[in-house]
């Protein structure tokens, strides 16, 4: 107890332990397998859908993908379901390929649209398809980023408008947390669009999860203690509820003395 | 120490997980992650000496920038995050979200109390991640966090390369431990499609489209595919037990429903038991009955194994009732197939009584409508009924402002100093031509506030006006913005109306508003 009231600056707790410093880990020189088949099969001239939990590398696949474009001087469209995530990826894409080969198109917003790789918002890209497929002659793929948004009641419509229109000549890489049926919507997919469409999945996540509960008070529980704990609170609750019913109804009693 | 009777308070669960930080605390409301990190506060101070001047550096930095950074509202944030702690939603200005990104991402916050949006996107890894509650409010109710969203924010915990595990918290609350969720990977939720079919949907295909390609849109989109498939499923399966009724049915003889047979004979036996203890045992039909059922009875039994009988008889019957909610949900299945087609036609016929097309040829409403992507039909008739051309400019950056706005609880904004009423007159004449309120969506909320900043207010001005927090009133004026370069496309050749929404997005795109730093 007395080493966590340790007190700092200003009379506040400070934590028991400091961690040491970090490190930065250095990036991942090995591909994963599932990356390496995906870059493969996207090489190979197949649309994939990647299926991954977050922080698995699904990013890495979509630059290795844009790098082969670029190098092969055709263009690229990078979508996103939300503006802050299309601001970062043009930073990030702008240093990655020089800021020149990037362009932002968003509703309220666009920068360089000329560039080769555009960054934009699924609904632009939607539009595109609509209004001016032309100008997507020579851009080879489409990259979805967190695909799974399909499933938006809002804005999925965008994303399902953009699958089945996007200039048939176009390759799709599609980018999405784990989904249990990603092959049912492969072969949506490959119906829809007339094309073979791989799938590439990976359960495991880099860092697995561990999940706790913690109860009133602070304690650490496991499944089984939490729910027993819940169950537990219920049970007061209840009797509570029952013992004040039951002193309400003794208070009329009395009162009606 | 004495739980039992204290509110539950994060400063319990920061003290049990302070092993496991960086951590994200997720809330789900804006004022809860504000509550949550005045508490922790109070009582914790996570920075060493060296690590508060990093941090007083990175925020000198921004606000040399940008002096109103934290503005008269969020004196709180800079405090905190001299603590190590923070706070991030969609009611920030962008900037201070920035800033909050920025130095979580260099390692300055230890406990960040965040939304939802937080988890979207840009992966910001922690050592841990902590559940607040597990229920939202989705613009409706509130309801229990789906799988999928759970691990979409579960699972920004665990930094590759440091944790072995990323650690994820559940808190219990005291009041609703009912309230408390588990989740499983294996049990995400499939995707299912979500196509609606717009106004400007339906413009698009029509101006754009082949007849081939609408049917493709119509008949071969997610949710049909995916209710085919299930079709197709149900289908076999009705036919699979079918077939095995057949089957369990050969059993039966030629003597079957002959007063001989014993299925026969015990309807029969139910049939007179029932009509005993009937009330209505005294009336006439009801004596003949069982006249005749005795009678009936009397017959003998024919000698057989009808217990194989019995048994088939009794698993049929089970067969029978599958079979029947199969075909009930095909019958929704099927009805839902069509309905692509249906609502393709009633937004097209909707579109042919305004005069937008006439038949598959867009008239000038549709093709100004084709460029319109928020509330088209709304915006296109703002146009061409004069309203926008004929008002001042600074009342069409009012009119605008509150296209496709919905107003939350309790939100508030002075009125503006002027009437609104022409555009509530022109969505009542709308509304009477048959075209449905969420083609039609405008508040009067936002007026006042893109006015102002159209004459030149500042920021803080704004905020003067209006309980509505910095990122709100960000929002609203940059999808004004978006929706100004779709009106200034639509116009073409109307040079007059383009100039209009170029010069209105000029004025409105400056300042806290504009975007910076891409």
């Amino acid at each position: 107890m007395a080493n966590k009231k340790e007190t700092g600056v200003r009379g506040k707790r400070r934590p028991r332990r400091r961690r040491s410093k970090f490190v930065l880990p250095a990036a991942p020189l090995q591909l994963d397998p599932f990356q390496e088949e995906a870059i493969a099969a996207l090489l190979d001239g197949y649309t994939v859908l990647v299926a991954a939990p977050t922080g698995t590398g699904k990013t890495l696949i979509a630059e290795k993908l844009l790098e082969h474009i670029l190098a092969g001087g055709k263009g690229a469209v990078y979508t996103s379901p939300i503006k802050a995530l299309s601001n970062q990826k043009y930073r990030d894409f702008g240093q990655l390929f020089g800021p020149e080969r990037v362009g932002l198109i968003t509703g309220d917003l666009s920068i360089n649209e000329r560039a080769p790789l555009l960054v934009m918002t699924t609904e632009i890209f939607r539009n595109w398809c609509f209004a001016s497929p032309g100008e997507l002659e020579h851009t080879s793929h489409v990259i979805f980023d967190e695909m799974h948004y399909l499933d938006d009641p809002e804005r999925g419509t965008a994303w399902e408008e953009s699958i089945i229109f996007a200039p048939p000549h176009m390759k799709i890489l599609g980018l999405s947390a784990t989904v249990p049926n990603i092959q049912e919507i492969a072969s949506w997919m490959a119906e829809v669009r007339g094309d073979v469409v791989k799938v590439i999945e990976e359960r495991c996540r880099a860092v697995p999860l561990e999940i706790s509960w913690i109860a009133p008070g602070g304690d650490i529980l496991d499944e089984e203690e939490a729910r027993m704990e819940i169950a537990e609170r219920q049970e007061i609750r209840r009797w509570r509820r029952h013992y004040w019913n039951d002193m309400m109804a003794a208070g009329r009693e009395e009162f009606d003395f | 120490m004495a739980a039992i009777f204290s509110s539950p308070t994060c400063v319990e669960v920061i003290e049990a997980i302070q092993d496991y930080l960086p951590a994200l605390y997720f809330a789900f409301s804006r004022g809860r992650t504000e509550l949550l990190a005045e508490e922790l506060g109070r009582e914790w101070d996570f920075l060493t000496s060296g690590e508060k001047r990093s941090v007083r550096w990175m925020i000198q930095e921004a606000e040399e920038n940008n002096p109103g950074l934290f503005g008269p509202r969020r004196q709180n944030l800079r405090r905190l995050l001299l603590q190590g702690i923070g706070y991030h939603h969609a009611g920030l200005s962008p900037l201070l979200k920035d800033l909050v990104e920025k130095l979580y991402e260099s390692r300055l916050i230890y406990v960040l109390f965040c939304t939802e949006t937080f988890a979207v996107g840009v992966n910001f890894p922690a050592a841990s991640t902590v559940f607040d509650a597990c229920r939202k409010w989705d613009g409706q109710e509130f309801r229990p966090l789906l799988n999928r969203e759970f691990f979409q924010m579960a699972g920004r915990a665990g930094r590759r390369g440091y944790d072995p595990v990323g650690r994820v918290f559940v808190r219990i609350d005291e009041r609703f431990p009912e309230q408390t969720g588990f989740y499983r990977e294996d049990e995400v939720e499939p995707v299912r499609g979500r196509l609606t079919i717009s106004p400007n949907t339906v413009l698009s295909l029509l101006h754009w489209k082949t007849d081939a390609e609408i049917r493709c849109l119509l008949e071969k989109n997610l949710s049909v595919y995916q209710s085919n498939k299930e079709s197709r499923q149900l289908r076999q399966e009705v036919h699979r037990l079918e077939e095995k009724a057949a089957e369990l049915a050969r059993c039966f003889c030629p003597d079957r429903g002959q007063p001989c047979c014993e299925l026969y004979r015990v309807k029969l036996r139910k049939e007179l038991n029932q009509l005993k203890k009937s009330k209505h045992r005294n009336r006439a039909d009801s004596k003949l009955r069982r006249q005749e059922i005795q009678i009936l009875l009397q017959k003998g039994r024919k000698k057989c194994r009808y217990k194989v009988c019995l048994d088939a008889a009794k698993k049929v019957r089970r067969l029978e009732e599958r079979i029947h909610l199969l075909h009930k949900r095909l019958k929704q299945l099927e009805k839902h197939s069509r309905d692509y087609v249906r609502d393709f036609e009633n937004v097209w016929g909707l579109l042919e009584k305004l005069g937008y097309v006439q038949g598959r040829e867009l008239l000038p409403r549709g093709k100004f409508a084709l460029y319109v992507h928020v509330q088209e039909i709304l915006v296109t008739e703002l146009v061409f009924s004069g309203i926008l051309l004929e008002s001042p400019p600074v009342e069409v950056a009012a009119i605008l402002a509150g296209v496709d706005y919905q107003p939350g609880r309790d939100e508030q904004v002075i009125p503006p100093p002027f009437s609104l009423e022409r555009v509530e007159e022109l969505r009542r004449f709308l509304f009477q031509s048959g075209v449905p309120e969420h083609f039609c969506l405008w508040s009067p909320l936002p007026a006042a506030l893109a006015a102002a900043w159209y004459e030149g207010a500042t920021f803080d001005q704004l905020l003067g006006m209006t309980n509505l927090q910095e990122g709100d009133i960000f929002s609203i004026l940059r999808r004004e913005i978006d929706l100004l370069r779709q009106i200034e496309r639509a116009a073409g050749e109307d040079r007059v109306l383009a100039g209009l929404a170029r010069e209105l997005r000029r004025r409105l795109d400056r300042d806290e508003v504009a975007v910076v730093g891409v």
